[in-house]
């Protein structure tokens, strides 16, 4: 052996020795907790439905096994507080939808994520948090800043986003096409264009939510965050009764005219059937629904969906909402469940997940060459993102109150005739300014 | 001769299910009136619970959604369980003679209330649906106009009752048909010799004599039909609006959206004394325990 030869060695050994070196680290992250059962809480929803597809990889290369409870959206916030007050809780990471963020922390019961990104024994060196979107992370994760929700002084990672979703516009080329209609860019062009498609087509223009709650109240924030409204002030007054508050609702009560019949009893599933299944022209919604319009056990409208941005009003908005994990704070196995945590929100399984049908959350996988082969629709979505407003809806803890028992019965009222838009709106301002005071606003 | 039975014998029969019985019904009943009194939030421990005393009960009543809640929980227990008596006693008439295929008729109308509430309200959320739902295929198919049921405050509210009825018709049928087995064929054979017809057979011999059984069932679906929430849930969240919104939902809401636990509570005792009035007048209709005091 030459000298030269005794280098090469030298050098490959010591290479060699350092290539599989991030390898050993992260075995040596997992080597510690392998064998521990992390108890997932999830909800019954598209991008769960993907995660199950590649979870099994997590304990094989972990050896964490993971216990998954899966619920109805609805169901799975009693449970989830009932399981956290108590001193030692069933659940090791939970699923939370962003409206419950604000309380989980304010009750206590989520850990701030901070402690485990900065214990070198779990972090991931390579998890590049810069890499989640900016608008989703602030949305779903942090508490605590300005407003008690916005990015800001103040302002803790409690949560990562896994689900997160923004608001695009989906419609059918084919008929777009087969009456040379163009997809609206402002309002003024959306609301002309339902009653258009309406007479021409003869099926829904738009797809929409409107049951009473939650459902209803997701609808018209769609129209009024564009049109320059908001439910508060910045004094924590209601001024959703405003006029541009009622535009908003007028504008939804015309979706209901105009759309698919039914719109006043649609949950978000009905609305996405109406679309999927043919019977609306229009769907103006989450980004979820790009993992369906192609699978053909699922959608009848497969390769005639094109993407635009939400339509402009006073304002380009899009919306900003969705799903996140956090760890609960009673959790037997914290560590254990962080990792879980880590592993699904990393790049690698953030592709695998969006490849298996659900929705990204980084920017490197919404830009990702296989991924936008797969949904070209991420071109639009990444343009969307530019303008997702996260100050959609005020995520206060007794945000979920106003938003179900409130605004969530008065709309309603209003989309079945039972009271104006007008009435039913200043209707509910007593009642909103009831429930913040409840919850301590001194207004 | 005779034994005298001692004093404490019949104490010690009854004790134990009495404790049984007070541990299972009354701790519950009696813990609801506790948080009644307490601002209690959801997620938070109970050490932290506020007393408020009649605060919540003063909130609860000042509600106007909660007298429009009760208003549509009487409205739909007595459109629910009348439609339900009266089909349930004329289907066990129908079928208490001997028919062929008699077993397979019996097995078929008990089927729906095996099925767990949640299947129930799904199923009937899809056969109501405006877009794809059977009940507008087949109205469409008669030459009739589709409905958007669940859309409509009215039809909304005609759809939870339908879906009650069909899910616990099956009930009343399978305590009339037993109680009509049990009716001693030499009375309506004396009521048939002396030229008695069908309807005064059945109106003024048969169902008076199972009389006692229709006022248990009537006592039992009262109070199911004040206590269904599952399939409301499901079907139409209370909505359009608070259409459908019944008490036992109502409650559901406040206690799990709104997180007043004690308000949810307070609530709950009305549904409770609302509840124990009617059961009560439904068996002074008819006591089956009535001059058994001895």
């Amino acid at each position: 052996m030459n000298r030269r030869d005794s280098l090469k060695l030298a050098a490959i050994s010591v290479f060699g020795a350092g290539l599989p070196y991030s390898g050993v680290r992260a075995q040596n992250r997992y080597a510690k907790y392998a064998g521990q059962t992390v108890v997932f809480s999830i909800p019954a929803h598209p991008q769960y439905d993907a995660m199950m597809k590649i979870l099994p990889t997590f304990t094989r290369e972990t050896g964490i096994k993971v216990e998954v409870d899966k619920l109805a959206m609805g169901r799975m916030k009693e449970k989830q507080l009932l399981e956290m007050a108590k001193p030692s809780g069933d659940f090791d990471l939970g699923c939370y939808v962003v409206m419950w963020k604000g309380e989980y922390v304010a009750k206590n019961l989520i850990h701030p994520l901070e402690p485990f990104f900065a214990n070198p024994a779990l972090a991931d060196p390579a998890y590049d948090m810069k890499d989640i979107v900016p608008i989703y992370l602030e949305n779903l994760g942090l508490v605590g800043g300005p407003k008690g929700y916005l990015a800001g002084p103040g302002a803790k990672l409690y949560g990562i986003p896994y689900g997160a979703e923004t608001s695009v516009l989906a419609y059918r080329r084919d008929i777009f096409a087969k009456h040379n209609l163009k997809p609206p860019e402002n309002y003024e062009d959306f609301g002309k264009l339902l009653h258009v498609i309406k007479e021409k087509e003869g099926i829904g223009a738009l797809a929409s939510r409107g049951q009473a709650g939650h459902q209803v109240v997701h609808a018209w924030l769609l129209h009024l965050n564009p049109l320059g409204g908001s439910v508060f002030d910045d004094k924590w007054q209601p001024r959703f009764n405003d006029k541009i508050g009622l535009a908003a609702l007028k504008f939804l009560q015309d979706v209901v005219a105009t759309g698919p019949a039914g719109i006043p009893g649609y949950g978000q599933g009905e609305s996405n059937t109406a679309f999927l299944q043919g019977q609306a022209a229009m769907y103006l919604d989450s980004t979820l629904i790009a993992g369906l319009v192609n699978d053909p056990s699922k959608s009848k409208i497969v390769g005639n969906v094109s993407w635009a941005l939400h339509p402009k009003g006073v304002r380009r908005a899009s919306q900003s909402g969705g799903l996140g994990l956090a760890i609960p704070k009673n959790a037997k196995h914290a560590d254990a469940g962080f990792l879980l945590m880590q592993w699904l929100t990393s790049k690698v399984q953030d592709k695998a997940v969006t490849m298996a049908g659900g929705a990204p959350m980084r920017n490197s996988t919404l830009r990702d060459a296989d991924a936008v082969r797969k949904y070209p629709e991420f071109i639009t979505f990444v343009e969307a993102l530019k303008y997702s407003n996260p100050d959609w809806r005020p995520i206060i803890p007794v945000w979920d109150k106003i938003n179900v028992q409130a605004l969530g019965v008065g709309l309603s009222e209003a989309l079945t005739g039972k009271k104006s838009a007008q009435q039913a709106l200043d209707d509910m301002v007593p009642q909103v300014m009831a429930i913040m005071r409840e919850g301590g606003y001194k207004i | 001769m005779s034994v005298r039975t001692p004093a404490w014998v019949p104490a010690l029969y009854l004790g134990p299910a009495v404790l049984v019985m007070a541990a299972a019904c009354l701790y519950p009943v009696l813990s609801a009136f506790q948080l009644a009194g307490f601002d209690w939030n959801m997620g938070t421990q109970w050490g932290s619970a506020r007393w408020v005393g009649w605060g919540n009960f003063v909130t609860a009543f000042s509600n106007p959604r909660v007298w429009s809640s009760l208003w549509t929980t009487l409205l739909f227990a007595a459109v629910c369980v009348g439609a339900e008596m009266v089909l349930g006693i004329a289907l066990a008439l129908a079928l208490e003679r001997p028919v062929r295929g008699m077993s397979v008729f019996r097995t078929l109308f008990i089927l729906p209330m095996m099925i767990a509430p949640i299947a129930v309200g799904l199923g009937w959320r899809y056969l109501f649906d405006a877009q794809f739902g059977l009940i507008n295929a087949v109205l469409q198919f008669l030459g009739l106009s589709a409905k958007t049921w669940l859309a409509d405050p009215t039809l909304a509210f005609v759809a939870i009752v339908v879906a009650d009825i069909w899910q616990w018709t099956p009930f009343v049928f399978i305590m009339m048909i037993a109680a009509l087995a049990s009716v001693d064929g030499s009375i309506l054979e004396a009521a048939r010799i002396d030229g008695a017809r069908w309807w005064q057979q059945t109106f003024l011999v048969k169902l008076p004599m199972v009389m006692n059984v229709i006022a248990i069932t009537l006592m039992m679906r009262l109070i199911d039909a004040f206590r269904v929430l599952e399939v409301i849930y499901v079907l139409t969240f209370g909505g359009p609006g608070d259409s459908t919104e019944i008490l036992s939902l109502h409650i559901y809401k406040t206690a799990f959206v709104g997180q007043e636990l004690g308000v949810a509570a307070a609530i709950s005792v009305l549904l409770l004394v609302v509840v124990a009035a009617l059961s009560w007048g439904a068996l002074r209709l008819s006591n089956p325990m009535k001059g058994e005091t001895r």
